[in-house]
């Protein structure tokens, strides 16, 4: 049989009508599963927060698909391990959005990979969701699909200059960090908020983090004066230093500071139990136990489905994985009550109000795109730790 | 105060000597700088950590296995990244060959150890405050190292060996002596006295991968300001060093201390470039 020209034409031309017209495509949606792009670092030296992300939010894409999904349309969960690597990250962005066409992108958790990657997001128009706390991650010029569900630095700071000079009543602070950058940035970018609430800087410094001794400095601290040390590090041995040094030094000054003065990790590094009294760092008021020693109801219910669910908290954060579960279920909601294109989730979260995570409050504007209100950045008392929560630092009432 | 920089001054010091000794043992057989003795140091502190306190095994037999990974390493070490370049020598290519052989130490062992600082045993449940052994243990490893070396190079055959390919490895050789089983034992031996001066030092500065950049930097200024190849030059040289930081700690503070060692390391190499205990080489012609 011969083709001719004219059919050839005539047949193009119906099959570019009936694409163009989408005639096909409510019966494709209508079944195609939501597709989460996930990029937790589940491996190298950066993945204990990916991990206990990673937990909170394959328990919420369970939760949602076995109650039936979104509008009878099932979760799928693309994770790609970052395995802490920016460049990783990088390419897992592009292959998401690109190949596996994802409708929203929960991630990276490290900073350093998303400062990487929320560019990549921003030029390919997918909104983009992540719990990184460096400030400049936000800019809702240049990245108008991005959106963070964690505190920013700032917020981070602002918590513990308020503990130390509101609630702890200290008037002469000691501010030190190690050669870092994410120490000097801080120390930096914090010591002008403790001077602009009245505080005296009675110490500022930054120290070789690898610098054994910190003796001197602390002696320093101590002849000037200093009501609280404020140690901005994320180096467990570093903290460690500190807190062991005003333990010889028999100083009963509380250190209040950033989340990893907690960790497991500096509680290793601690040459007595007891020189991690009076050190407070930071946390969030809804998981962790009141003056009664109870969670926040949601909380507690969070933490008893985690317990049924076999969750190992032994060894992570309650926060890491309430963070990791809050993620799915506000996408959830999103686009059960908006739909999927970005627009359409842009669009809700920018007017997200009050919405109850296990986590945090999230609330966006088109303005603002930092979830997390201040009120619930806290602080917490760091030798408390039991079942992945800490007991909030004593100040903030029952 | 006085006590505080004498204690940490001179246990920290020891440390740096130990390195330094590491350094000069290795450049005395292969006339090479290998930047592969901070990666001993910091191995010493991750293995005596993961021996003793993750494993469980006794003191004794911890310390016996990170001094053995450490000969180990030092084996490797020439064969790798030391031998291969010798022939052109006069290009400093082992500069290249050792650091990247450390570094992908390194690497490895963030990997499989973890970036974050993790605690070392408590080897001897004797001596508190400025007693303590923290402070004692890598001095005494030192003494006993430079006493044992001493003996070895000016009371035993094989130490003359050691000497001989030092002082003219073509002359050792044209009288026989095996200078590449002589070099692979002389490595060996650099490797054990590293892995020792963290191992030693672990209580201080921590089972800590980044242990090694601090310890090839701080390890080399004794060599430097000691003459290259004395040992004896480094041991005094590594003390001082010690205390002076030390003392900066306390009197400048911040990383102003870390400034002011670097300050007094580059006008000494400026007013004197062979070091405190160095001879001027005579050069052939």
């Amino acid at each position: 049989m011969s083709v001719t020209r004219r059919q050839v034409l005539a047949g193009s031309a119906a099959g570019a009508a009936s694409l163009a017209s989408g005639l096909a495509s409510p019966a494709i949606a209508a079944n195609e599963p939501l597709r989460i792009g996930f990029l937790p670092a589940l491996t190298g030296p950066s993945s204990s927060t990916g991990v206990g992300m990673n937990r909170g939010t394959e328990l919420a894409v369970k939760e949602i698909n076995d109650a039936g999904g979104i509008n009878g349309r099932k979760i799928e969960l693309i994770v790609r391990d970052t395995q802490s690597d920016a460049t990783k990250a990088v390419n897992a962005i592009a292959e998401l959005t690109h190949r596996q066409k994802v409708h929203v992108v929960w991630g990276p958790l490290n900073s350093g990979e998303t400062l990487a990657a929320t560019p990549l997001c921003a030029r390919d128009g997918i909104p983009m969701i992540h719990p990184c706390w460096v400030d400049t991650l936000i800019d809702v010029k240049k990245y108008p699909m991005s959106f963070r569900n964690a505190p920013t630095n700032m917020q981070i700071g602002h918590a513990a200059n308020h503990y130390v000079l509101d609630v702890l009543k200290a008037k002469k602070v000691a501010v030190i960090g190690d050669n870092q950058g994410y120490a000097t940035a801080t120390v930096a970018a914090y010591v002008p908020l403790l001077k602009e609430k009245g505080a005296t800087i009675a110490y500022q410094g930054n120290v070789d983090s690898a610098n054994p001794d910190l003796k001197p400095e602390l002696l320093r601290m101590r002849e000037a004066g200093a009501e609280a040390i404020m140690p901005w590090s994320v180096n467990a041995g570093f903290l460690a230093r500190i807190c062991n040094a005003r333990g010889q030094m028999k100083w009963d000054v509380p250190i209040v500071g950033q989340t990893t003065l907690g960790s497991g990790q500096t509680q290793a590094l601690l040459e007595k139990p007891e020189y991690w009294e009076k050190v407070y760092s930071n946390n969030f008021k809804k998981v962790c136990y009141a003056g009664d020693g109870k969670l926040p109801a949601a909380a507690a219910d969070f933490r008893a489905r985690l317990a049924k669910e076999k969750i190992d908290m032994g060894d992570t954060l309650l926060w890491w994985i309430a963070c990791g579960y809050d993620a799915p279920k506000l996408i959830a909601q999103t686009i059960k009550d908006a739909g999927d294109s970005p627009a359409a989730i842009t669009g809700y979260w920018n007017k997200l109000k009050g919405w109850p995570g296990i986590y945090a409050t999230m609330n966006f504007t088109p303005e603002q795109h930092n979830g997390v209100p201040d009120d619930e950045v806290v602080m917490c008392q760091s030798n408390s730790l039991k079942d992945g929560a800490f007991n909030l630092a004593p100040g903030y009432g029952a | 105060m006085l006590a505080s920089i004498v204690s940490y001054g001179l246990a920290v010091g020891a440390v740096y000597a130990l390195i330094g000794i590491t350094y000069n043992v290795m450049f005395a057989a292969s006339r090479a700088f290998s930047f592969t003795a901070g990666m001993l140091g910091m191995l010493g502190g991750v293995l005596g950590a993961l021996f003793i306190d993750r494993l469980g095994m006794p003191v004794i037999v911890g310390l016996f296995l990170v001094l053995a990974c450490g000969a180990v390493l030092g084996v490797i070490t020439e064969i790798v990244a030391v031998r291969p370049v010798l022939k052109s020598i006069e290009q400093h290519l082992y500069v290249l060959s050792t650091l990247a052989f450390a570094l992908l130490i390194a690497q490895f062992t963030a990997i499989q150890w973890g970036t974050d600082a993790s605690p070392f045993p408590r080897l001897i449940p004797i001596g508190e405050g400025l007693l303590d052994q923290k402070f004692w243990i890598p001095m005494l490893s030192c003494a006993v190292t430079v006493l044992g070396l001493e003996f070895l190079y000016r009371r035993t055959l094989i130490g003359r060996a050691f000497l001989a390919i030092a002082e003219d490895s073509y002359a050792a050789r044209a009288l026989g002596l095996p200078e590449v089983r002589l070099r692979l034992a002389s490595f060996a031996l650099a490797g054990v006295i590293g892995s020792l001066a963290g191992f030693a030092g672990g209580e201080m500065l921590l089972a800590f991968f980044g242990n090694q950049s601090i310890l090839n930097f701080y390890g080399f200024v004794p060599v430097a300001l000691g003459g290259m190849g004395n040992n004896r030059g480094a041991l005094v040289a590594g003390l001082l060093l010690g205390l002076f930081q030390q003392a900066a700690n306390f009197l400048v503070g911040g990383i102003f201390a870390s400034v002011a060692v670097f300050v007094v390391f580059i006008v000494v190499l400026l007013l004197r470039p062979e070091g405190f205990a160095g001879a001027s080489g005579a050069r052939r012609v």
